[in-house]
């Protein structure tokens, strides 16, 4: 076998051109006869060259003529050299493995189309996507793309390592020698070019200055190249090194995505230059708008604490009629001042003890927080009880202001005891022979033992030495007391008991003279008692029935009877029948007889339907209203200079009428003063701002007044604990001795994150958060 | 609630709302960041009293009793205080003690949101996760078949035309004429939807209108942003930004004065101009911002007193019917800007659309449809309008370019979409599918605020109390308290991050489908869903 001569493998049989498959056969064969040199009169056959390994390490050349198909020469290797004689289709050296592929022409698309090794030399320009997804194994050399003139638009694609030589001579595009959008996806390699480019992706290579190596690598390399190809002349004009450019793919670490302006920049340099200071709306505002963290101090929280002490009343002081400070007598009793505590109910109610300790419903109880979560409320009867004890307060000089009192009951004493206490005389004209009106007269003793009111009694009398007894006023006299005073009060309640218009109403008892003479045992009232009219009256009626003796007992009504409390209880505890709805239609020797015609026997009835006032006596200056003084909210009469109070105003309880009588001479104070009437009274606190939860809830009583002023949670009013100042979480809050035993919590607005914790731990619920002040 | 306290109807348990907080007494310092951070007070330091019954073994000594009082966290169950569940407590918490879990079972809170006659009002969207959008698939991948395309590779024409595309026939005629030609704007197809100063807080608008100039500017990405209806700064009027810029007008006016007074200072022409008829979110309700909105700064911009109520009416008041609507507002719209402006209307989604853009079809000023749809958000609505009322977008949508299709005008007007767009995340998934069914561009708003803001809103009844200017991220607050938590370069930032994603996402969807070019409007046979009956109304195919 001639070892020179090459052996031709035509592409063409008998006027057919050889399907690719057969050429590749017929190639492969005569490699394996062993011809080192063939030549391919090719028809557009597919891959010739590639594939050749069976020569081992021994060369084998391979000279293409005619129309190389496409993938010239593709998994070629090493072993293989490959020159085409004319230009060449696509994907020149696709997946190369070691081949050396000349083209002595322009390729189109795709040359080195993921090459691995070997070379691939052009001597024309190459078409799209050149050198695209090229490998570099590190087992290997680098592979190789030579260019003699220019690459085709996306030349480089995720070009991954390599080397590839543009040198721009003849290119087909001389204002762009690496075409359109080059090296996108570059991730390896080097790409020499000279000429003008077009851009390429800056994301992923970048310009590099050629080495001296690098340099030396090129021209070595360029000698070689312009010989394969037979354009040695050029080598003068390609050897000139300033117009050589290298590009290299960017390290990862490199690989930094496009450099942007930063925003802070944009809006410095841009938004705001265009703009103006201060940005889009720095004209219209000056507010600072720098950011800020979610947890802020000072002016920047959204709401701020507030220790509002002693702002807001109790219930217990809130619902007493009268007024009492209750949480402030326990207050001092938890300070140990139990004197103090014990004398300071006088300055409230002449009777603290028969009111507060005994014949009081204690609204004040009803109404403690503590019932709030069924704990049991602070027993207020123990400090009334106690204050029987209590000093008579000393007496201010008086200021010759003189009020004329009608009425000697607990509304008039009320009266006469606040007047007394604010300096001005108070003189107390009575019809009864005793004072205290419906107290002394018809309370049963067993509601309160008669020493207790009359050590009352006995103090008022040593307060007021002014008191007329037996004294029945006319119209006459009221307007003699209108010259003779400065002011008149009328306090003579109700003393004409209201009655039923039916046969036999003679034979019936007024439940008032039934109770007055059964307090002094001038009434047997036999075995069996009806009181018409069940209310609290009524059962006081029934209670002392049942102490004279009585055995059946009972109250009808017309309705649901209304009586309530210790009254009911007690009159329910003697055995008194309560019936209801009955109707009385008449009155017999037998009893009463019901409408419905049943006669429910009786030795005595009692008739308690309830008591009017007699307003004859008052002049024609005050008016009336439904039977009753007509008042305003000071308890003034249309005659400015009358005031009314108690039950001949409006029918209520005990406190009721003592509360009227101190609100009235507060108001008579302030205008014997030279000022005009008011109301001060602080709201009710709402009790969920009070905490319970620090208290006992086993306590079902008390066992003394110590014991009752530990369990008070001081609605309202701060108890010093010191809670808010341990919970607070930023150490914000304080106590301030304001002296004279005066303090105060504040908290601290640079430290305060408003978390609200104060408000929400404090027993007595005197923090509260409000919302901060708006800030635009 | 104390045991003894009076019940009434309203009064409920923890059990009974919406969100419950789960509170770790362990984890737990007490240190008041929840309560401090908490914007409706739901929560609040509590009061413990923990009681042990101390018996002995072997009954040495008497059984006692021991009380101690802790502190710790309280949840309020005043329907006026209910956790919103906005998990801000558990983003200051150090310790990880504190989070709201939604209830397992119906509430029973939504029974009692209408204290004083008053029915349940809130900011959001419509509680209800699902949508159709997401389970549209793109079914057409062309692989190799036909020339593929390179979502990283190739260069995309990501860009739609706002305006009136006159057929070129026509065109042709005019331009002989030397008539007018209606102005056409090359956009981004993605829109940021109205949102209004005083609805959006001063360093969210002002970080959504930098953010929207830098994407233009920077990024090479024509993004427009609809000022909402709450008139514009004046400086931005003046500034060459506002051409990127789509000033709205809805029945409120609001603003519009201003604007009319900077039309001879402005340096360039606004975008476009978009006349609101209805919002989406809340068709029919009107819009509301509430006084305690209304600051110095909102008042300069709307041309209104400070503290008032601004009520928008659900209809425009002197118009009579939606043909005599669209008509004159148009024309007074190209007017003020010597018609050099694209004006087009923005409805609710509704089965009417049709009738508003066969008008609009015979409009040759009509710039294009925007349709909002039932998933839209809003700063304050009804509950029930926001519930119950309004239209899925992707049906009215579909049967709108149908019809343009029928008539041969679908690439004459075009419409835009808006409404729940990536409600759940996949904002370029849904936007997609929607310029297949047949809109030019899509219009988002809520997705905006959740990805440039961190807006903590869902669908399943996550905090929503835009109304109430107590937006716990400063996003749709009035007070600098609130709103200073947001940072305008933040939001800025991450709009470009936002637009930026999105534009390579919507290339992954469209560069299979061989399209690079032009957005593949109406190409609905790319389109598949697993629901039979919704592939049958719009028309794709049904695909399991």
């Amino acid at each position: 076998m001639d070892q020179q001569q090459y052996h031709l493998i035509p592409g063409r049989q008998d006027g057919t051109r050889l399907e690719s498959r057969v050429l590749e056969e017929r190639l492969q064969e005569a490699v394996a006869k062993g011809h080192r040199k063939i030549e391919v009169a090719a028809l557009g056959q597919h891959g010739i060259g590639g594939r050749l390994w069976r020569t081992g390490d021994e060369a084998l050349h391979v000279r293409v003529t005619g129309h190389s198909g496409q993938r010239l020469g593709s998994m070629g290797f090493p072993n293989t050299r490959i020159e085409n004689m004319g230009p060449a289709s696509d994907d020149v050296g696709w997946l190369n493995a070691g081949a050396e592929i000349v083209v002595h022409g322009d390729a189109t698309n795709g040359v080195a189309n993921a090459m691995a090794q070997g070379r691939v030399y052009v001597a024309g320009s190459i078409g799209a996507r050149g050198m695209t997804m090229t490998k570099r194994n590190p087992r290997f050399d680098p592979p190789e793309l030579w260019v003699l003139g220019s690459a085709g638009d996306y030349f480089g694609e995720f070009m991954a390592g390599g080397i590839a030589v543009i040198c721009g001579i003849e290119a087909k595009n001389p204002d762009n020698v690496l075409g359109y959008r080059p090296l996108v996806g570059m991730v390896g390699g080097k790409v020499f070019f000279r000429g003008p480019h077009g851009g390429y992706s800056k994301s992923d290579a970048r310009l590099t200055p050629i080495s001296d190596q690098d340099w030396q690598w090129l021209t070595e390399n360029l000698k070689r190249f312009l010989k394969t190809i037979g354009r040695t002349e050029l080598y003068e004009e390609l050897a000139e090194r300033e117009r050589w450019q290298l590009i290299a793919a960017r390290s990862p670490q490199d690989k930094v995505v496009q450099k942007t302006r930063s925003i802070s920049e944009f809006r410095q340099s841009v938004w705001n230059r265009e703009l103006g200071p201060g940005g889009l709306i720095g004209d219209l505002t000056d507010m600072d708008m720098s950011s800020i963290p979610l947890i802020v101090t000072g002016e920047l929280r959204r709401f701020v604490p507030v220790w509002e002490n002693r702002v807001y009343d109790p219930p217990c002081r809130a619902t007493c009629p009268t007024g009492i400070p209750v949480h402030e007598r326990w207050r001092l009793i938890r300070e140990g001042r139990v004197d103090e505590a014990v004398d300071m109910a006088l300055a409230y109610t002449p009777f603290p003890a028969s009111v507060c300790g005994y014949l009081c419903p204690n609204l004040c109880m009803e109404s403690c927080t503590r019932q709030s979560a069924n704990m049991a409320p602070v027993d207020i009867t123990q400090l009334g009880k106690a204050s029987i004890e209590a000093k008579t307060p000393e007496m201010p000089p008086v200021s010759g202001k003189k009020t004329a009192v009608i009425g000697g009951g607990p509304a008039g004493i009320s009266i006469a005891w606040q007047l007394r206490l604010a300096g001005h005389d108070a003189v107390i004209f009575d019809v009864s022979d005793t004072l205290g009106g419906k107290m002394s007269r018809l309370i049963p003793q067993a509601r309160i033992p008669g020493e207790v009111l009359d050590a009352e009694l006995k103090r008022i009398r040593s307060l007021l030495p002014h008191v007329h007894l037996q004294q029945q006023l006319s119209k006459d006299d009221i307007k003699q007391l209108k010259t003779d005073y400065d002011f008149v009060v009328v306090a003579a309640g109700t003393t004409k008991p209201r009655t039923l218009e039916i046969p036999g109403r003679e034979r019936m008892i007024f439940a008032n003279d039934f109770l007055a003479r059964a307090k002094h045992g001038r009434i047997e009232p036999g075995e069996k008692v009806v009181i018409i009219g069940a209310g609290n009256v009524g059962c006081d009626v029934a209670v002392e029935a049942d102490r004279l003796g009585a055995k059946d007992i009972t109250l009808i009504d017309v309705q649901k009877p209304a009586s309530f409390g210790k009254e009911r209880r007690h009159a329910e505890g003697v055995g008194a029948k309560f019936l209801w709805p009955r109707f009385a239609r008449q009155i017999t020797d037998e009893g009463v007889v019901l409408e419905s015609g049943e006669t429910l026997p009786a030795d005595t009835v009692v008739i308690s339907v309830g008591d009017v006032p007699d307003l004859e006596f008052l002049p024609d200056s005050v008016e009336a209203e439904k039977g009753f003084v007509k008042v305003n909210e000071y308890f003034q009469t249309t005659d400015p200079q009358i005031f009314a109070i108690g039950d001949i105003v409006q029918p209520g309880l005990l406190t009721d009428a003592i509360g009227t009588g101190r609100k009235a001479a507060a108001a008579i104070t302030r205008i014997a003063e030279g000022g005009r009437p008011a109301l001060d009274k602080p709201q009710m606190i709402d009790v969920s701002r009070v905490s319970l939860e620090y208290f006992d809830p086993r306590i079902t009583g008390f066992s003394g007044v110590e014991q009752c002023a530990t369990n008070c949670a001081s609605c309202g009013a701060c108890r010093d604990c010191g809670i808010c100042e341990t919970v607070c979480p930023r150490g914000a809050i304080s106590r301030t001795d304001l002296g004279d035993d005066a303090y105060e919590y504040v908290a601290d607005p640079e430290l305060c994150i408003a978390c609200g914790f104060c408000a929400a731990a404090c027993p007595c619920g005197v923090w509260t958060m409000r919302e901060n002040d708006p800030l635009n | 609630m104390s045991a003894n306290a009076k019940i009434t109807p309203s009064t409920l348990s923890i059990k009974d709302l919406p969100w419950q907080i789960a509170w770790s007494q362990e984890k737990c310092t007490l240190c008041g960041q929840c309560t401090a951070v908490c914007p409706v007070n739901a929560i609040e330091a509590g009061v413990f009293r923990k009681r042990i019954v101390d018996v002995d073994i072997n009954a040495d000594r008497q059984p006692g009793n021991v009380y101690k009082v802790y502190h710790g966290i309280r949840q309020r169950t005043d329907p006026a205080y209910h956790c919103v569940g906005c998990g801000m407590c558990a983003m200051v918490c150090p310790n990880d003690a504190i989070m709201p879990y939604h209830s397992d079972e119906a509430e029973k809170l939504k029974f009692h949101l209408n204290q004083g006659g008053q029915p349940e009002r809130r900011g959001g969207r419509r509680n209800a996760p699902s949508g159709v959008l997401d389970q549209i698939k793109f079914l057409r991948i062309s692989m190799l078949t036909d020339p593929a395309l390179d979502a990283g590779r190739h260069e995309f024409e990501m860009r739609t035309l706002l305006g009136r595309i006159l057929p070129p026939e026509q065109n042709m005629e005019i331009v002989r004429q030397r008539g007018w030609i209606p102005p056409v704007r090359e956009i981004y197809p993605l829109i940021i939807g109205g949102m209004s100063f005083g609805a959006l807080s001063p360093p969210m608008w002002e970080g959504l209108q930098m953010g929207v100039a830098y994407l233009n500017e920077e990024m090479g990405m024509p993004v427009r942003i609809s000022t909402g209806e709450g008139g514009c700064p004046p400086r931005l009027l003046r500034s060459r930004f506002l051409r990127y810029v789509i000033l709205q007008i809805a029945s409120g006016y609001f603003g519009w004065d201003e604007i009319i007074h900077a039309i001879p200072e402005m340096k360039v022409d606004p975008c476009a101009i978009e006349i609101k008829y209805g919002q989406g979110a809340k068709p029919g309700d009107g819009g509301l911002l509430m006084w305690h909105k209304v600051n110095e700064l909102i008042s300069a911009i709307r041309g209104v007193p400070m503290g008032v109520s601004l009520p928008s009416p659900p209809t425009h008041q002197t118009k009579y019917s939606i043909e005599e609507a669209v008509a004159k507002m148009i024309q007074s719209m190209y007017m003020a800007w010597g018609f050099r402006v694209p004006v087009y209307p923005k409805i609710s989604a509704t089965s009417t659309a049709l009738a508003v853009l066969n008008n609009l079809t015979r409009n040759p000023y009509a710039a294009g449809l925007a349709i909002d749809g039932e998933d839209g958000g809003t700063g304050a609505a009804y509950n029930v309008s926001m519930d119950h009322m309004g239209h899925p977008v992707a049906s009215c949508l579909r049967d709108c370019y149908l019809n343009l299709v029928h008539l041969g005008q679908q690439n004459e007007i075009p419409l835009f979409a808006g409404g729940g767009i990536g409600k759940n995340g996949n904002l370029a998934a849904n936007a997609a599918a929607l310029i297949m069914l047949g809109a030019s561009g899509v219009q988002v708003g809520k997705y905006v605020m959740q990805a440039a803001a961190g807006c903590v809103g869902s669908e399943t009844q996550r905090c929503n109390i835009c109304n109430i200017g107590q937006c716990p991220k400063g996003i749709t607050a009035q007070d600098p308290r609130l709103y200073r938590r947001l940072d305008a370069d933040d939001v800025a930032q991450r709009l470009v991050d936002m637009f930026v994603a999105f534009d390579t996402e919507l290339r992954k969807i469209v560069a299979p489908l061989g399209r690079s070019t032009s957005l593949p409007i109406g190409m609905s046979d790319a389109l598949g869903i697993g629901d039979k009956a919704a592939a049958d109304r719009l028309g794709i195919k049904y695909v399991v």
